[in-house]
Order: C-alpha cells, then structure tokens, then sequence
C-alpha cells in the first residue's frame, strides 16, 4: 500500500522473485546459444538470438497464464501472484528483443521500409501454409507493450479498475495469436515433432487449468442461499450463509449474493461484513487474514478495518460494509451493501448466543 | 448505480468472462495447431534446414565462382552421389533464402526443385538427385520472404 506512487516498492520478496527471474532467463539463454553453438555451428548469431528469446519468452508466458488458474485451485501459488507484473515486463522485454532482431534480420535488409515490409512482403491472407504469420506476432507484440506499459498502479487507477482490466484481459488474444504466430510460423519450417507436441502439451495445460479454475468459481458464484422466513422483521432481507464455526477465528468466509461476493470476517469475538473485492486489483479480501486489527488482503498486503472498511490511515482506500446478524449459531447476512467506509456494527459472537438460548428457554449465563 | 456498485458488477461479469474466452479457447486453438500440422508442406529430413554438417564429397565436377559466393558441384568417384556445396564469401544481405534446381531452364520455381535453404553466412552441402535429366546446371537462389529471385546460376 502507498499513499504516492513509487515506481516498484521493493521489498525481499520482490528481490528474492526478480532474481529469480533473472537467474532463470540468463542460464536459459546461454544454454540455448551455447548447445546451438555445438549443434548447428552455422547458425548466424541473429538467428540464435532470435529463436533463443522467442522460446524464452513462450515459456515465461505460459508460466504467467498458469499462475492466475493455480492460484484459484491452490492457495500455496499465491507467492507466485504477488509480483506476476514484473514476470510480464520481463517476458515483454524478451518478446521485444525477438521483435526488432526478426524485424531487422527479415525486413531492414531491403529498400523498404521494415514496417512496410512486414505486412506487404507476403498477402497470402487466405493460404494456411503461407500465413503471413509474423503479422500476428506483431499484433501480439503491441498488446504486450500496452500491457507492460501500464502494469503500475498509476494506470489502473487512472484508467479506472474497468479500463484497466478490460485492456489487461486481451492478453488472452495476444497468447491465441502467439500459438498462430508459432504454429503457422516455425513449424512449418521444422521437421522435428518435439515442437509441436511441446506447444500441444502447454496449451493443453493452460486450457485445462483455466476451466478448472473458471468452473469453480462461477459454481460459487451460482449457490442459493435460503432466506429469512415471511413475516420475521427482523432478518427481513437477510440470508442465511453458514454456521458460526464454519468460520475459522481471524479468518473469513466467502458468499456470492446477488451480484458480488462478501466476506464475513470472525474476528475480536464478533462478525464482520466487507465486499470481498479489494480496492487495489480486485484481489479476494475472504481469502486473507486478520492481522494487528485489519483485514489484509492475500495478494498485496492491503488492508481494512473491519468494522467500517476503510484502509487504516493514512491511507484512503475503502470497501463496502453489510450488515450480520447471528441467530444461535446461523451466520444472517444482508447483501444490500453500505457505501464504502460505512460503519457497521457487526455480530458479537457471545451475545448473541446467550441471547438467543435466553429467548429459546436455555439458562442465564450457559454459553454453547 | 453508484460507481463502487457498476466496479463490483465488473467482477461477477469478469469472472465469467473469463470462462467464456477459455471455453472458446479449448475450441479455437486445437483446431488452429491441428490445422497448421495438417498444412505443413512435406520436406524431406534435412533439406529446407541447414543439413547437419555433411562431409564434402572429393570430386570436383563444376566451380563457379562469383564475388558473394562460390558454388561446386561435387561427386564421389564413382559418381553415384552428387553434392550442391554453397560457400557464403561475403554475409549475404538476405537473411535466408533457398536454392532450387531449376531444370527446365525456365528461370521460375514454379516447376523446379527444392534443394535446401541457407542463410546471410556459413558452408552448406545439399544432396543433389543424380536421376535427374539435366543439359546442364540451372540453380535459382530465390528470397522466400520477399519472393523474389536473387539469382540465377549456370553451370
């Protein structure tokens, strides 16, 4: 969380993942020139660099498609989300470098101009075989270079949450157009099947995990819950979620209720009620924890007070608040959401059950 | 709507977004990678490629030589085998191109043989088919990229 904008907010993490990063590109690249250098001695150095990087690249972006899906399946990916950004500014840089190497070694050569070249050199739009198929490596290319250059916090604030995210989803037709790119591109040049089955493997992974993932959450978000009986006024408009040991302490559940998802947090001895959608890049609030007082978000650190969803000063952010009730030991939730920062009173746990077994003929004092 | 309500909406809207793109996906892109292999022209095992590093064979039938590069036919003794050996002199200003026997003299590609594809530097050794009918020896370096003919090389 910041209250101004720095250009990356280094902290361990971030330098234990780019070194990582780093590591992994640099001993990749220099194993694929060194064994091309052994291997194929005549290929140019051009050449090597070109196929070095777009192999690289391929690579980086299947691991970064990989880890949205993994996480949803698996909270233990999550450290892999935290700095995915800078795992697609390093595969944009790479792709780059592919881009103008192919753009210089293909079309620079000629008394045209390279750009010209590209999409003129070859027009057999409607031959499979013959694809003009570096101009779908070129569009690719563009979409990544919008997407690298506003992954920063600044763009997804000033181009608005939605802005942000629609341009930020077209990297799903950007990865369509790298596999064409690939397939109508080198493929046909190679006659070794290992290229293909590896591409087939990858997307048949990616695919796989993607509707896994998407099924289970559109699943959740179709669940039923029951609501409160005709003619009690008092849970008028609430739905029964859970039970209260459902909810682990510091911890919270998620329910999807007319049109987003709330979290129910159990924490102090009471319940509390926010929009499971934090303020920064829409990441699961439910899925984090209460810490020092304040629900953290599980993928940036952000957090909020319970009680009223707001950031804790100085910080500005705030989520919707709800109200719930506890009726014994069943957890009533309202989906009418409050503005954001709106405080609300939540559920105490204790009270409410002595109350309730008072009302039901139990003892004073006797607490399940 | 307020704002922070249209912003929650996106989300439940996102999420089957994104189911409905990878269903589409587990349609569109299997069909795009099987349709690419089922395209892929038939080249005969180290032909369109560089070939592995290929012994030169010992006889020397033709030489030409010219100031980018220099071109041998070449045979073993007994002439049952024939080689192209393709010698860059000078880095060629085409990245990549490739070299057709071209043996009805007809100056296109149209009708001529593929013998292999070499790059801006580099030796190169291409088999040549000795059943061949040929008055002479007819190669046409041909830009694949631009599709244009280089040049056109007699023997």
């Amino acid at each position: 969380m910041g209250a101004s904008y720095l250009a990356v907010g280094w902290n361990r993490q971030k330098k234990i993942y780019d070194w990582l990063i780093f590591a992994f590109c640099a001993v990749y690249l220099t194993t694929f020139i060194v064994l091309t250098a052994i291997f194929n001695p005549d290929y140019t150095f051009e050449t090597v660099l070109i196929r070095s990087t777009s192999t690289l690249a391929l690579i980086l972006l299947h691991v970064i498609l990989i880890i949205g899906p993994l996480t949803r399946i698996n909270k233990k990916f999550l450290p892999l989300l935290y700095n995915r950004r800078h795992l697609g500014v390093t595969m944009f840089c790479i792709i780059l470098v592919h881009g103008a190497f192919g753009i210089l070694q293909f079309h620079s050569l000629g008394n045209v101009n390279p750009f010209v070249s590209l999409f003129t050199s070859n027009t057999h739009f409607g031959s499979l075989a013959d694809f003009p198929f570096q101009a779908l490596g070129f569009f690719a290319l563009i979409i990544f270079f919008l997407m690298a250059i506003t992954s920063h916090d600044f763009w997804l604030h000033n181009l608005s949450p939605k802005v942000w995210k629609t341009l930020h989803m077209f990297v799903y037709l950007a990865y369509f157009l790298v596999v064409m790119h690939v397939m109508l591109g080198v493929i046909q040049y190679e006659t070794n099947p290992v290229f293909i089955i590896i591409m087939a493997v990858g997307t048949i992974i990616l695919i796989t995990l993607h509707l896994i993932a998407g099924t289970r959450e559109v699943k959740k978000d179709n669940i039923i819950y029951s609501s409160s009986i005709a003619g009690d006024n008092r849970l008028k408009g609430f739905v029964k979620v859970c039970n209260v040991n459902d909810i682990l302490e510091d911890r919270a559940k998620m329910f999807c209720i007319k049109d987003e998802r709330i979290a129910v947090f159990k924490t102090g001895g009471k319940l509390f009620a926010v929009s499971n959608v934090c303020k920064h890049q829409n990441g699961p609030l439910g899925e984090g924890k209460v810490l020092d007082g304040c629900i953290t978000c599980p993928w940036h650190g952000y957090q909020y007070l319970p009680h009223n969803g707001q950031s804790p000063p100085p910080f500005k952010e705030k989520v919707s608040t709800y109200d719930v009730k506890l009726e014994g030991n069943d957890v009533w939730l309202n989906p009418l959401p409050y503005p954001e920062g709106t405080e609300r009173p939540g559920a105490m746990i204790e009270m409410e059950n002595v109350k309730y077994k008072m009302e039901n003929g139990k003892k004073k004092g006797q607490v399940s | 709507m307020p704002l922070w309500q249209k912003n929650i909406q996106m989300i439940k809207a996102l999420r089957k977004r994104h189911l409905q793109i990878w269903t589409a996906w587990a349609v569109l892109i299997p069909i795009g990678i099987i349709s690419a292999v089922i395209v892929r022209p038939q080249f005969p095992k180290d032909k369109l490629l560089q070939p592995t590093s290929t012994e030169a064979l010992p006889v020397i039938l033709k030489f030409l030589d010219k100031d980018n590069y220099a071109i041998q036919i070449r045979s073993n003794p007994d002439t049952s085998l024939l080689q192209l050996e393709w010698i860059n002199k000078k880095t060629l200003i085409y990245p990549t191109a490739t070299i057709y026997e071209d043996t009805m003299n007809r100056n296109s590609i149209s009708n001529a043989v593929l013998i292999g594809r070499i790059e801006a530097r580099g030796t190169y050794h291409f088999q040549l088919n000795k059943n061949l009918v040929r008055n002479n020896y007819h190669f046409i370096l041909y830009d694949f990229i631009h599709q244009k003919i280089i040049d056109s090389i007699t023997f």
